[in-house]
């Protein structure tokens, strides 16, 4: 079973889920970010043949999230998809079939490259740099946000680096595990694809970020 | 057919004769096997005509089939496949061949084909293939993965495999095995006569293994022939001034600079053979540094620079134009440099063969005197020169073991035949079960392995689109998709390297490569040094690395990946011996001059025999420390330090960190470590030896090193070669995280289990490590409790890589941690 922590930004709550994703309890928004959907089928489509199973495992705990929580919009903060469409765009669909009713939206990620009229099909509004709920943006990438985009905006939310923390012990042990990343004014989401590389972040004074460690979410203290 | 009778064998001897020079006796019995068409090995050491042995007698069989035309017959076909592991080899094989030729009045052609191999020279070998043709395992794989490549084959009646020693025990003689199944099959049934196989092998301690091995596609029996013919070797230590008392790798060599020079110069050309290609540019600058005057008359040779350059001084290394070149395993094997006088050997050689191999590599002729001198990195390492002193006067020399069931060379194998032309299984399962690495394969394994290729592993859904090898309506397994293709075909081979970048100047031209790994950790503006140049990084474009000249006073060396060499059984077991030695009465240079660290130890600790095992506690402001020094060698020490540290931490929680060489290994905790002598030899125990190595986390970490290899081998990871083709960017992955999902969502893999057994066959050396714990419970143990680091465990600490194992929990571990850092802080 998975575990949470609710960790309250600006008097509102979010529940980092140990499966990957940030519920915002007070819109029922549920925010993930770069499930590299399709990567898995790039792979097999050039004769690589890694194991079929991971985007199927991947729509499961997206699925059960939103059984979870049953939000009233799902917001993707960029990289739905790795690459160009392949059959596994197709499976994906069968999935968003069943799940019509809950609205979805994507921040469009430099991995997004598939036509506009697919995500009209699929059901699915795109944002193309930003999306704003209340004084909350949404963006793929933190870097992209200018100063303006800041002034109405208290915090955003992102995606795109797929942050991971080291932990290290004596002697030079150190494990490495994907995280929420938290600094002052935004926060990174890790991948939820499990098919994704990591980078590490180094949280400084004042930031904060969250390991996931096996099922359960751990507060990170350097 | 008797030789002496025969018209090729006067022609040859007369031959022989006009030069002055007459056969060697394991020669005349070689063609003599080779005209009863007999199979076999010939061990020979290099330099006494070993390739003549088997050329020669090629010759001698063409011209007894061909009395009168000989030497008008052209355009033959091929009729003799010389392989060889090493390019630079080809060279010069194809000089002496093509002397001969020239001097008896025939029109063979000799050809080479490897990396290095012009493409119209290829297209020329494709049109009229030359009769006798030196190749690598690699180009022997491209050559197999063309279309029609049976038809290459139909006059073949000789293959030869050089330097099959070298082979043997790698992935790379796998792949050799793999080729020769084919060949003499394909060969068969065109000729309806099989084609001789020879191998050409060095020394080492399982000979009669190492035929069966070679011959087994072949179901021969097959004869060994030995050269006895006895080298001389001089061995010479080169002493520092002061020994000190506290060693650590690497830094010492180098400081020895100044006792180089006096040998460099007093011979006619020295090879100094250096284990990293990292210290061979530091020894380089080092040597100009120190002797400004041999500029232009020294060179560096190593994996790294830009062949061109490779060529240059192998060209030099044989005019003997060159006083000294700098070198790794580069130039190991058997390159025939005449000029060569002196052998330098820059720390450990790791095993006796090794060393032997390079010591031959000076006095060439078959009288004359192989001069090498050692020197050491550490003072310690004194110990190991008087050891090989022992090993070389006793012949002990190591066996390769070779390698089973290599189901990542299969995959592999099996795509390159299905680009050409196609494979039926049931065929191709005979053949394959034919050789000595899979002569334990069963049906259903050869299955599963057909469905990765076919089917990448799991059965497939309607949202699948995996695509590799196609099955025909007629049962023939191909590869039709050119894409993929032309993907395998730039990634046939067996050795696996970093991705390689190539540096150029920004003005153009050309230096050489330098792995990705290391480039990725300097910004523009740092300085490195390459090929003995002293760069400045300017920026990193399409796979190149763009530099100028640096005018930098210090500057990085890169640290290439890899080659890190464990002791060889045989040498862990001569060093143990001069231990024991170096506490008694003797009159060896290198240890009485060891005699200051011998004592320091003595008096803080032990020295231990060959009959005792060390194990030194020792407490530092780092924590706990246990050293054990079972000098096996840093693999065998890196499994059984992970075994110890699961055995442990049985008894209490407890986490350690490793760091191992190949004398030792320490243990590292925050806590007190429970070892004493009351539970010592139960810890050291062989009794649930394979069910601790599974239960030790480590064998994770080592899979998943070993992992990669496997998984670029079995062509999950597509490396790309260095600047020739950029990588698709949507089909890049790391090997860990290839290995993270293999394990989570199919970890019945193929791959994935070979790289666990891989672990335990090859890294761990189970084996191995099982004889070593038989060995310690027969042994008497000694525990000391130092009051400080002694000589013995300070290489260690120094030159430490770490691990870790736990039985705690992952959480526990993680918090536990945590706290740890939170207390150091306070």
């Amino acid at each position: 079973m998975a575990s949470f922590i609710k960790h309250t930004i600006h008097q509102n709550d979010f529940i980092l889920n140990s499966n990957r994703t940030i519920f915002w309890e007070q819109e029922k928004i549920l925010i993930l970010s770069d499930l590299h959907l399709g990567k898995t089928g790039h792979f097999r489509k050039a004769g690589i043949g890694v194991p079929a199973t991971i985007m199927k495992e991947d729509m499961q705990r997206f699925v059960a999230a939103i059984q979870f929580y049953k939000p009233s919009l799902v917001v993707i903060v960029g990289d739905l998809f790795h690459s160009v469409e392949n059959k596994e765009h197709e499976l994906f669909l069968k999935w968003r079939n069943d799940l019509q009713y809950v609205p979805m939206l994507l921040v469009k990620g430099n991995h997004d490259i598939v036509p506009e009229t697919w995500y009209k099909n699929a059901g699915i509004e795109t944002a193309e740099r930003l999306w704003r709920r209340n004084n909350f943006l949404f963006v793929h990438q933190a870097e992209d946000v200018q100063e303006e985009d800041l002034q109405e905006a208290d915090y955003f939310f992102s995606g795109h680096i797929h942050p991971a923390v080291s932990v290290r012990g004596l002697g030079k042990q150190s494990l490495r595990f994907s995280c929420f990343y938290f600094t002052n004014n935004y926060a990174v989401l890790p991948a939820f694809g499990k098919f994704t590389g990591t980078f590490l972040v180094e949280p400084k004074k004042n930031e904060t970020a969250f390991a996931i460690v096996e099922d359960s979410v751990i507060l990170y203290k350097k | 057919m008797n030789l002496e009778k025969s018209t090729g064998y006067k022609i040859i001897l007369d031959w022989l004769k006009k030069n002055e020079r007459q056969p060697f006796t394991f020669q005349t019995e070689t063609w003599q096997h080779i005209l009863s068409g007999q199979n076999g090995l010939v061990n020979a050491p290099t330099g006494c005509g070993k390739t003549y042995s088997i050329f020669l007698g090629a010759l001698i069989q063409f011209i007894n089939a061909h009395p009168k035309q000989f030497q008008t017959k052209k355009n033959n076909g091929l009729q003799l496949l010389w392989i060889t592991p090493l390019r630079a080899l080809a060279k010069d094989i194809a000089r002496a061949m093509t002397e001969v030729i020239e001097e008896l009045g025939m029109q063979w052609k000799i050809g080479i084909r490897n990396g290095d191999t012009e493409l119209n020279e290829r297209a020329k070998q494709k049109r009229q293939m030359p009769e006798v043709l030196i190749i690598t395992p690699e180009s022997l794989h491209l050559l197999l993965a063309q279309k029609n490549y049976p038809g290459v084959f139909t006059s073949l009646k000789i293959i030869a495999v050089d330097e099959w020693h070298e082979l043997l025990g790698s992935k790379r003689g796998v792949q050799t095995e793999l080729a020769i199944s084919r060949i003499v099959n394909v060969n068969y049934r065109i000729s309806n006569a099989h084609c001789l196989l020879w191998g050409i092998s060095a020394t080492i301690g399982n000979l009669e293994e190492a035929k069966a091995v070679l011959l087994s596609p072949l179901k021969a029996e097959g004869v060994i022939v030995k050269a006895d013919l006895n080298k001389k070797i001089e061995i010479a230590s080169i002493f520092p001034d002061e020994i000190e008392k506290y060693p650590w790798a690497g830094h010492l060599g180098i400081k020895l600079v100044d006792k180089v020079l006096p040998i460099i110069n007093a011979s006619r050309t020295t090879l100094i053979f250096i284990n990293t290609r990292g210290m061979t540019e530091m020894w380089y600058q080092s040597l100009l540094n120190a002797a400004p005057e041999l500029a232009g008359a020294i060179a560096l040779h190593h994996g790294s620079i830009d062949q061109e350059l490779r060529f240059w001084v192998e060209e030099n290394l044989h005019t003997g134009k060159l006083k000294a070149v700098v070198c790794t395993a580069s130039l190991d094997l058997g390159v025939d440099f005449r000029p060569v006088e002196t052998i330098i050997q820059v720390g450990s050689p790791k095993g006796v063969a090794r060393f032997l191999q390079r010591a031959g590599r000076s006095g060439h002729s078959p009288d004359a005197v192989s001069k090498i001198y050692f020197l050491p990195t550490h003072s310690l390492e004194l110990v190991e020169a008087a050891a090989l002193k022992q090993a070389v006067a006793e012949n002990f020399i190591e066996s390769k073991t070779p390698q089973l069931l290599c189901f990542d060379v299969l995959i592999q194998y099996l795509c390159s035949i299905a680009i050409s032309d196609g494979f039926y299984p049931d065929e191709i399962f005979e053949e394959v079960k034919n050789t000595y690495c899979f002569a334990a394969i069963t049906k259903e394994e050869f299955q599963e392995i057909l469905l990765h290729i076919t089917a990448g592993g799991i059965a497939l859904n309607q949202y699948d689109e995996y695509k590799k090898v196609e099955i025909l309506d007629n049962g023939l397994y191909k590869i039709n998709s050119r894409r993929i293709a032309m993907r395998h075909r730039m990634h046939i081979g067996t050795i696996v390297s970093d991705a390689m970048l190539k540096v150029k100047f920004l003005s153009g031209g050309y230096i050489g490569v330098i792995e990705e790994y290391f480039i990725s950790r300097l910004e523009p503006g740092d300085s490195f040094t390459i090929a003995g140049r002293n760069l400045e990084l300017v920026m990193i474009k399409d796979m190149t690395v763009l530099v100028k000249k640096s005018t930098a006073k210090k500057s990085i060396i890169p640290s290439w990946q890899g080659g890190r060499m464990s002791l060889s059984s045989n040498m862990g077991k001569k060093l143990r011996e001069a231990l024991t030695l170096s506490q008694q009465k003797n009159n060896v240079p290198e240890l009485t001059v060891l005699k200051p660290l011998f004592d320091l130890q003595n008096q803080l600790s032990h020295v231990p025999k060959e009959n005792e095992l060390l194990i030194e506690h020792i407490e530092t402001k780092d924590g706990f420390h246990l050293f054990v020094y079972p000098f096996e060698g840093r693999l065998v020490h890196e499994a059984m330090a992970a075994i110890l540290a699961w055995r442990i931490s049985q008894i209490t929680p407890i986490t350690f960190s490793f760091a191992m060489n190949d004398y030792g290994f320490e243990l590292l905790s925050d806590q007190p470590i429970p070892l004493d002598d009351g539970n010592v030899y139960e810890l050291f125990t062989d009794k649930n030896l394979f069910a601790d190595i599974q239960r030790s986390v480590n064998s994770t970490e080592m899979a998943k090193r070993k992992f990669r290899d496997i998984a670029v081998i079995g062509g999950l990871i597509f490396q790309g070669y260095p600047g020739d083709y950029q990588k698709p960017k949507h089909l890049q992955s790391s090997a860990s995280l290839l290995f993270k999902v293999f394990a989570e969502y199919e970890p019945s893999n193929i791959l994935l289990k070979q790289a666990y057994r891989e672990v335990f066959e090859q890294q761990m050396e189970e084996t191995r490590l099982r004889d070593m714990l038989q060995r310690i419970q027969q042994s008497k143990i000694i525990i000391t409790w130092p009051q400080q680091l002694t000589p013995f465990c300070f290489p260690l600490k120094v030159d430490s890589i770490r691990e870790n194992v736990s039985s705690e929990k992952l959480e526990d571990r993680v918090k536990r941690m945590q706290e740890q850092l939170g207390k150091d802080t306070k």
